[in-house]
């Protein structure tokens, strides 16, 4: 789950990080009572989980006179469609070097990597993709508690000494709050010191619960919905739903819907061992969706078991639009009771598919 | 044969759980198939002195393998203590760790696979099915029935999707070495380079089907490491940007990782790359 910008900052300032000074505000007038403590010049930045903010609109200069009209002027926007319903507001800093470091999990070492540019800002990616000495990166043993001294020479180069606790820190925010990504550009040099002007922190959805976070806010609601029958489920734009056991296998269909040159409307992996109700509640979740009109169901049974699969089906009652592959553990006894209710079954996934672009177009 | 036959002796660990219990079973039955040793003792911490289905259980790895000889484990131990389990393993001497949970914190997972290799322990998975060696022996949950012996290894970071290949390539007459799955979350022990290397290594096996997903580069770097013949195919062409396709792992993240650029470069690498699982047995036949 990723955080928004002024929840990071607050947990990076509990690390050490020093960030700006900054209130949030969920109305355009609160901004007037925070201006005594943050000083004449401010910026204003829409607390929104887009990508591309700045340019999109997302962060406002502002001084005293200006401010209150500012932040009216954000509250209105939406941000690459997304309403801006708080907006952090803060000290703007003397800046006189952007720099930009990153920590994120490395898949090849398995270990943490952490990245550093000597130039930061909006322009981090294209200036990597320019130039890939543009960006360090040294691996790090998660068995160690800190970044060992000779490895951050070696990210740092040229850069001021005093970037490295601060860049210790953020390695310690990083393990400790189950971060899959704990990033800080632009990491700004000023006269009274180094702060973290942005901030930007995901966590690995499975330690949420260990983080104490209760809710994942990135899912929307029907996928949320999902969650709690402990489905996997992605919504997407297409007319033909889609139901699979296994994160491969169901993916596998969606690819081979767009194969046929169809759309698929979704992703719903069942997960393993699903017995009847859950399949009955996946088929009604996807033949609730707007503008499905046919649904795929591909099962392999191993833990699953077809029978339990083919009652859920039965179950849940939405018969015309249904078709059904599956093999596997108990596949006869399932094929036999979907054949007493008249559903349509084929052999391999391909005709499933082919089947369902029928029905679709 | 690849991480091991049918003389490897085996431990499972929490193998008092639901899957635990039912999977020592199903691996069992297997071992006694093609006359392996299979799993010969069981751990779950304060449960020493039961049995499951015949397999004795201990306290602690240490215990078990005071009384049996074993050099493997299969770990059914929950997420957030599946990680500990592999570290206790590792530390009591057991080379080869095959973790079948899934939802593990992925620190967790760096943490316990930087511990197992200072003890010199391979870990397989998490988050994946473990591996088959038709005819040899099974380490985890794969249904044994859809394979046969022959000398195609597969190694895939999913369960059910490699199930489906594995049916495919035996309907269309070609067995299988060692089929492996690596696991489907972002961080995982062997890596497809691992994996390719051993199938290098390994004299009954002359071509691998590598299916990868969306996510890392981790099947770029494996098809780059291994001079064996290679089939591939990728999942997720149609998964957008963002959005995580079930596995942790399977997630295209800052433009990177996505199954279209993956095909481009699996491609260009002369590697044949399969548009539909359908596709890959005739593929195969091509590269043998």
């Amino acid at each position: 789950m990723k955080l928004l910008e002024y929840e990071a900052k607050q947990i990076f300032s509990k690390y050490g990080i020093p960030v700006p000074k900054g209130v949030l505000i969920r109305a355009p007038e609160e901004v007037a009572a925070h201006l005594p403590e943050l000083g004449d010049a401010v910026v204003l930045k829409a607390q929104v989980d887009v990508g591309g903010r700045g340019k999109a609109g997302g962060v406002l200069m502002a001084d005293d006179a200006t401010a209150v009209e500012t932040a009216r002027e954000l509250f209105s926007r939406e941000i690459k469609g997304v309403p801006v319903r708080s907006i952090l507001v803060e000290e703007r800093l003397p800046i006189e070097h952007e720099y930009y470091v990153s920590i994120a999990v490395d898949r090849s070492s398995r270990q943490p990597v952490v990245l550093f540019a000597d130039a930061g800002g909006v322009e981090i990616e294209n200036a990597a993709m320019a130039d890939e000495s543009a960006v360090r990166r040294v691996v790090v043993s998660t068995l160690l508690r800190d970044i060992p001294a000779f490895l951050m020479r070696e990210l740092l180069g040229g850069a001021p000494k005093e970037l490295a606790p601060i860049i210790n820190s953020l390695y310690h925010a990083f393990q400790e709050k189950d971060a899959m990504l704990a990033e800080i550009n632009p990491l700004v040099t000023t006269p009274r010191g180094v702060y973290a002007a942005d901030a930007k922190l995901i966590i690995d959805d499975n330690a949420l619960a260990r983080q104490g976070i209760a809710v994942n806010r990135d899912l929307s609601e029907r996928e949320r919905e999902a969650e709690k029958h402990g489905f996997s489920y992605v919504e997407l734009d297409g007319t033909i739903g889609v139901i699979g056991n296994g994160a491969g296998l169901t993916m596998s269909t969606l690819d081979l819907i767009e194969y046929y040159h169809g759309q698929a409307a979704n992703f719903l992996d069942v997960g393993g061992g699903a017995d009847q109700e859950r399949v009955m509640h996946a088929v009604r979740l996807v033949a609730s969706m707007p503008g499905v009109n046919v649904i795929v169901v591909n099962l392999l049974g191993g833990i699953t078991r077809c029978d339990e699969v083919a009652k859920g089906i039965i179950a849940a009652d939405v018969l015309p639009t249904v078709i059904v592959r599956m093999a596997g553990t108990n596949e006869e006894e399932g094929q036999r009771l979907l054949a007493e209710h008249g559903y349509r079954m084929l052999e391999s996934m391909d005709a499933a598919v082919r089947a369902a672009m029928e029905v679709a177009s | 044969m690849i991480y091991g036959d049918r003389n490897l002796g085996v431990i499972v660990q929490n193998i008092t759980g639901r899957q635990g219990r039912f999977h020592t079973e199903l691996m069992n039955d297997y071992a006694r198939e093609v006359g392996g040793r299979g799993v010969v003792a069981g751990v779950a911490p304060g449960k020493g002195g039961q049995e499951v289905h015949g397999v004795p259980v201990y306290n602690t790895v240490k215990e078990a393998l005071r009384e049996h000889d074993a050099t493997a484990s299969v770990i059914f131990v929950p997420a957030p203590a599946a990680c500990d389990s592999v570290m206790e393993a590792a530390h009591a001497g057991i080379d080869l760790a095959v973790v079948i949970t899934e939802h593990i914190p992925v620190h967790d997972t760096m943490k316990a696979v930087a511990y197992a290799k200072l003890h010199d322990c391979t870990v397989i998975g998490p988050n994946c099915p473990g591996f088959l060696s038709p005819g040899e022996c099974k380490l985890g949950i794969m249904p044994a029935h859809l394979a046969t012996r022959g000398n195609v290894g597969v190694v895939s970071r999913s369960g059910t999707l490699t199930y489906e290949v594995v049916d495919e390539l035996t309907r269309a007459g070609i067995g299988q070495s060692t089929v492996v799955g690596i696991g489907g979350d972002p961080v995982i022990g062997q890596t497809f380079v691992d994996a390719l290397a051993r199938f290098e290594d390994d004299p009954q096996t002359k071509a691998v089907v590598v299916i990868g997903e969306v996510g890392g580069n981790l099947e770029e770097e494996g098809v780059r490491s291994t001079d064996l013949p290679v089939v591939a195919y990728i999942a997720g062409v149609s998964a957008p940007p963002e959005k995580r396709m079930g596995h942790a792992g399977a997630i295209i993240e800052g433009g990177e990782g996505d199954a279209r650029s993956k095909v481009r470069r699996l491609a260009a690498l002369g590697v044949p790359v399969a548009s539909r699982p359908s596709e890959i047995p005739g593929l195969i036949r091509e590269v043998l």
